[in-house]
């Protein structure tokens, strides 16, 4: 698709999402879910955005090398840091953060018991049977009950990283957004290299910011989402519905 | 003198109405007063409920270790009981040695949000591992299994009595038919007191020459457990037949009936008293009270008489008996047909080792009770029948309550200079297991002996943390580096001689090394492994002593912090607690972990009045945390630590020792991935104990950490995930050297110390 063409039907999509009442934070889609094809939706164009676009920073850069250990990012962390003045991995600005370069819509990879394959450990197949099970009780509206197996799988294998998405999605449901936000940045350590995931991590962070009204974060998170993974929903309906909801507040 | 008969007649009359008059409005008094607390005990609160401390809860999963023996040691200590036949009711299990299963009828169970049913089924275990999981109802397979949390104590006044109250529907009609039968057969004749049953009871004690029977009645029993004392006496008598009166005038018998049902006292398990019917039939026969069969019901109703006596669990042969006699008097009466006695007569007794609950986590309990005074009176903890669960895991604590008992013992013989001077001074120690994934503590020891003191060292005892401090100085050196300029590595050399820090407009502080000994040029590792004093004092002083505290502050040290130079070695105090959360959050790459012991409080209606959510938060990158992980395996494989790996721990693990320089406290603070145990050891007063970390806390954890990882599956340190997937050639395959300078080769040869350097 032409990069003109691309916009252009974003726009209309989005145009068209924003009449339609807002969605709930969507999960990644299980196998037993059938993903719509039509889901799939390419990013919308970044609305103009009210704040000053602080400095931009990129993708999140990968962990330093052993060798390299600096541990620069954490200097301006204070022991109880605010919300406000956490060192956050994303663009700040959505103008900036489009600038970058989208990948393409990647293959679901949404599918937990697909991970056990035969090489996996016991520990990582009843980290991820559990985790699935959690994610069911999230999907059913059952955050408090998907805590609880939530907090078991990290118990059993504590490199699992959707463990740890799925808790903070959990979190997220309850409420507790910075709790969430805090799990997230685990669960970003723990899926380093799994792009999809990434996305949903990034995405997932956007509909926290966006909860505790820190806008510019909420949509640079959006927009890192998308840069790691066009098709990611749940990160172009929150951009949608951001977009809805500006002149709104303008109003 | 017939005037003076009148005169005497009269005073006697006057005298007779007073009496009379004060007799009767005495007694009025006396009425009023019953009645009133006759009422009161009606319509008020009738009972007092122990809330109950459990432990965590017991996953198990396909893949699991799990030694068979520890599985059904496990499953008695919850109260189930081994068959000879497959399990047809709840609790019950069979062990199939020839084949490698186990079949198994769960128990009901209410977990915080979730009223788990107890069903059936079957695990198969190869070896010591669990290789499959069937539900035996339709043979489906499960992948894993939460066994219910043992009960690790009650939180009461005076008694703990362990009731569950039912309503009158929900009992089963034989089994009140039963209790009518043998206990108060006219009871819904009579009017609260039964005078054929007195006259009955006092043929039989005029028979006997002493106190046999009561002949009370059920009402005139309730009477007497609600508001009355345990004594057989005349004097006790009026007031309870009055008060059966009272009761059976203002309320029904169905009233009476159903309170009784849930008051009677039914058995012991230990410090717990087993009250009312529901309570009974789970203690008997882990069975609802529907499913009580005929000889079931007959043996609860003849309980009631002497339930200790006639318990099936301690006489078995008077239990039967007195569950046959009640038999005969529901045949007597057609309450059951010649059939069904036939078959209860037949039918066993419940036959299992009686699981008694005593407080096997004292300590860990003093330290939650602390947690829950915060939010819960003391009367709401004692009275209202809470359930709190807890991350306690029995089996680490009793472990760990040995490994200490059994070290300090063994220190005593070894050194008798440590041998107790008076009883306030004798050697103490501290134990406090985490797991650093969740921050659960999962087993705390604060002391040698609670009945001697129940002074909780783990939380309550700031002691100086001496060389336990030091990663906390490494790592402040590998995040900042040096105000020189210096960037540290594990491989940068540090100058290991003595100096003099100058601090604060001419204050100075010298460090020395165990025994003066000094190395000159050493590596960061080399420093750490062997614990250099002035080697990390120099660290410390190049890179600030603020950013020291600053790290030690986010891994989570709480208590204050001097920044003053010999904050670098350990100067400051600490409880053990905060240095287990500390190198908690390393083990856990660098995520700190809030420290958990209380998981959810639940009201006695199941409501959820409170979870405490594991709290994370990465405050390290996971790189750094690793490659001090790696580190600190150095201390285990070559350094202070090293002597653990030559009494036979030999999983893939991290610690580092602690002595103070004054000899006063202890330490030794290791790790595997799965599990941190830090032990302190030392004295609660000033003496010295003059021995190092290595020798004195280090063989006690390591014993805790052999029998406590036995059967858990041996696990290394993970190399954090961006180091695997995008730089795999940055990742350190040399154990010796994951932090090296950029550029240069992997590290150096492993160090082999020719003597420690320092106790530490």
């Amino acid at each position: 698709m032409q990069p003109s063409k691309y916009c252009k039907f974003a726009l209309v999509l989005a145009v068209a999402a924003s009449c339609a009442p807002q969605r709930p934070y969507r999960a990644p889609t299980s196998p037993s879910s059938a993903p719509p094809s039509s889901a799939r939706v390419p990013p919308s164009p970044p609305a103009p955005i009210a704040p000053p676009a602080p400095p931009i920073e990129t993708v999140r850069k990968p962990m330093p090398q052993e060798g390299k250990i600096r541990e620069q990012d954490i200097r301006a962390k204070s022991p109880t840091p605010a919300p406000a003045s956490r060192d956050v991995k994303e663009p700040r600005s959505a103008s900036e953060a489009t600038s970058a370069p989208t990948a393409p819509p990647l293959a679901d990879d949404s599918s937990l018991l697909a991970k056990i394959t035969p090489g996996v450990t016991p520990q990582r197949a009843a980290s991820l049977r559990v985790t699935d099970e959690a994610r069911k009780l999230l999907d059913a509206g059952e955050p408090a009950k998907a805590m609880s197996r939530l907090e078991r799988t990290i118990v059993i294998d504590s490199t699992n990283g959707y463990g740890y998405f799925y808790l903070a999605k959990a979190q997220y449901r309850l409420g507790h957004y910075q709790e969430s936000l805090n799990l997230l940045e685990v669960a970003q350590s723990r899926l380093s290299g799994e792009t999809y995931w990434l996305a949903e991590v990034h995405a997932l962070r956007g509909e926290n910011y966006r909860a505790l009204g820190q806008t510019p974060r909420a949509e640079a998170s959006y927009h890192q989402s998308l840069r790691l993974n066009s098709g990611n929903r749940t990160a172009s309906d929150g951009l949608t519905r951001m977009t809805a909801e500006t002149p709104a507040a303008a109003k | 003198m017939k005037k003076f008969k009148l005169r005497i007649f009269s005073i006697g009359l006057i005298v007779l109405l007073v009496i009379t008059t004060t007799g009767l409005v005495a007694g009025a008094w006396f009425l009023k007063d019953w009645e009133d607390k006759v009422t009161k005990k009606f319509e008020g609160r009738k009972w007092d409920f122990a809330s109950k401390i459990y432990s965590d809860s017991y996953h198990l999963y396909v893949g699991v270790n799990l030694p068979l023996a520890d599985f059904t040691d496990k499953l008695r200590r919850l109260g189930y009981y081994e068959a000879a036949v497959p399990p047809k009711t709840q609790g019950a299990y069979r062990v199939n040695s020839a084949n490698g299963s186990v079949e198994l009828f769960l128990h009901d169970f209410e977990f915080p949000n979730e009223k788990v049913k107890g069903y059936p089924v079957r695990l198969w275990f190869q070896g010591n591992v669990l290789t499959r999981i069937e539900k035996l109802s339709d043979n489906s397979e499960k992948f894993d299994l939460e066994l219910e949390p043992e009960v690790v104590t009650g939180l009461y006044q005076r008694i703990w009595q362990e009731r569950r109250v039912v309503k009158l529907a929900e009992v089963p009609p034989l089994l009140i038919k039963s209790i009518l039968a043998i206990e108060d057969e006219r009871f819904f004749t009579h009017m609260g007191v039964d005078p054929v049953g007195i006259l009955r009871a006092m043929m039989v004690n005029v028979r006997y020459l002493s106190l046999q029977q009561g002949g009370s009645t059920l009402t005139q029993q309730l009477m007497k457990n609600f508001l009355l004392s345990d004594e057989r006496t005349l004097s006790r008598k009026f007031p309870e037949a009055v008060m059966a009166l009272i009761a059976e005038r203002k309320y029904s018998k169905e009233t009476i009936l159903e309170n009784y049902l849930n008051e009677i006292y039914l058995g012991q398990r230990g410090s717990q008293g087993v009250f009312g019917v529901w309570e009974a039939a789970q203690f008997y026969y882990s069975k609802p009270l529907a499913e009580l069969s005929v000889g079931e019901t007959a043996l609860l109703a003849g309980l009631i008489r002497a339930p200790n006596r006639l318990s099936p669990y301690r006489n078995a042969e008077a239990a039967t008996k007195r569950r046959n006699v009640v038999l005969a008097k529901l045949l007597d009466d057609s309450i059951i047909t010649k059939k069904q006695y036939d078959a209860a007569h037949k039918e066993k007794l419940p036959q299992r080792a009686l699981v008694k609950v005593t407080n096997e986590a004292p300590y860990y309990v003093d330290y939650l009770r602390r947690e829950l005074d915060q939010n819960y009176p003391k009367d709401v903890l004692e009275k209202d029948g809470l359930r709190i669960f807890t991350g306690l895991d029995l089996r680490l604590q009793k472990i760990a309550e040995k490994a200490l008992s059994e070290g300090l013992t063994k220190l005593e013989s070894s050194h008798p200079a440590l041998k107790k001077k008076s009883a306030e001074e004798s050697l103490e120690g501290a134990i406090v297991v985490i797991r650093p994934q969740t921050g659960e503590i999962k087993a705390m020891v604060g002391g040698r002996n609670y009945q001697k003191s129940q002074f909780n060292r783990v939380f309550q005892a700031k002691r100086q943390a001496g060389s336990v401090f030091k990663p906390f100085v490494f790592l402040a050196a590998f995040m900042h580096g040096g105000q020189s300029g210096t960037q540290y590595f594990s491989d940068t050399v540090v100058n290991d001689s003595q100096f003099t820090w100058s601090y604060d407009g001419g204050q100075s502080w010298q460090p020395h090394n165990y025994n003066n000994d000094y190395y000159g040029a050493v590596t960061v590792r080399r420093a750490l492994e062997s614990s250099l004093n002035s080697a990390t004092a120099r660290v410390a002083q190049d890179v600030g002593i603020r950013r020291v505290r600053d790290v030690a502050r986010r891994l989570g040290i709480e208590s204050s912090l001097p920044a003053v130079p010999s904050l670098s070695l350990g100067s400051a105090e600490v409880t053990p607690l905060e240095v287990a959360v500390a190198f908690s959050t390393l083990a856990n790459g660098g995520v700190r972990a809030r420290s958990v012991a209380v998981k959810h409080v639940m009201a006695q209606n199941t409501k959820v009045l409170e979870k405490r959510d594991v709290k994370l938060e990465q405050v390290i990158s996971p790189n750094l945390a690793y490659t001090m992980n790696q580190l600190l395996m150095g201390v285990m494989d070559r350094g202070t630590g090293a002597q653990a790996r030559r009494w036979g721990f030999t999983r893939p693990a991290a610690g580092k020792t602690g002595t103070t320089n004054d000899y006063k406290d202890t330490w030794f603070v290791g790790y595997t991935p799965e599990l941190l145990a830090v032990v302190w050891v030392g004295y609660d007063g000033p003496a010295k104990i003059g021995l190092s970390g290595a020798e004195a806390a280090l063989p006690i954890w390591t014993e805790f950490m052999k029998a406590a990882t036995a059967s858990m599956p041996v696990t290394d340190f993970v190399p954090p995930a961006a180091s695997r997937n995008e730089t795999p050639e940055g990742t350190p395959t040399e154990k010796c050297g994951p932090l090296t300078r950029e550029g240069e080769p992997p590290g150096e040869p492993c160090p082999t110390p020719a003597k420690p350097a320092e106790p530490a």
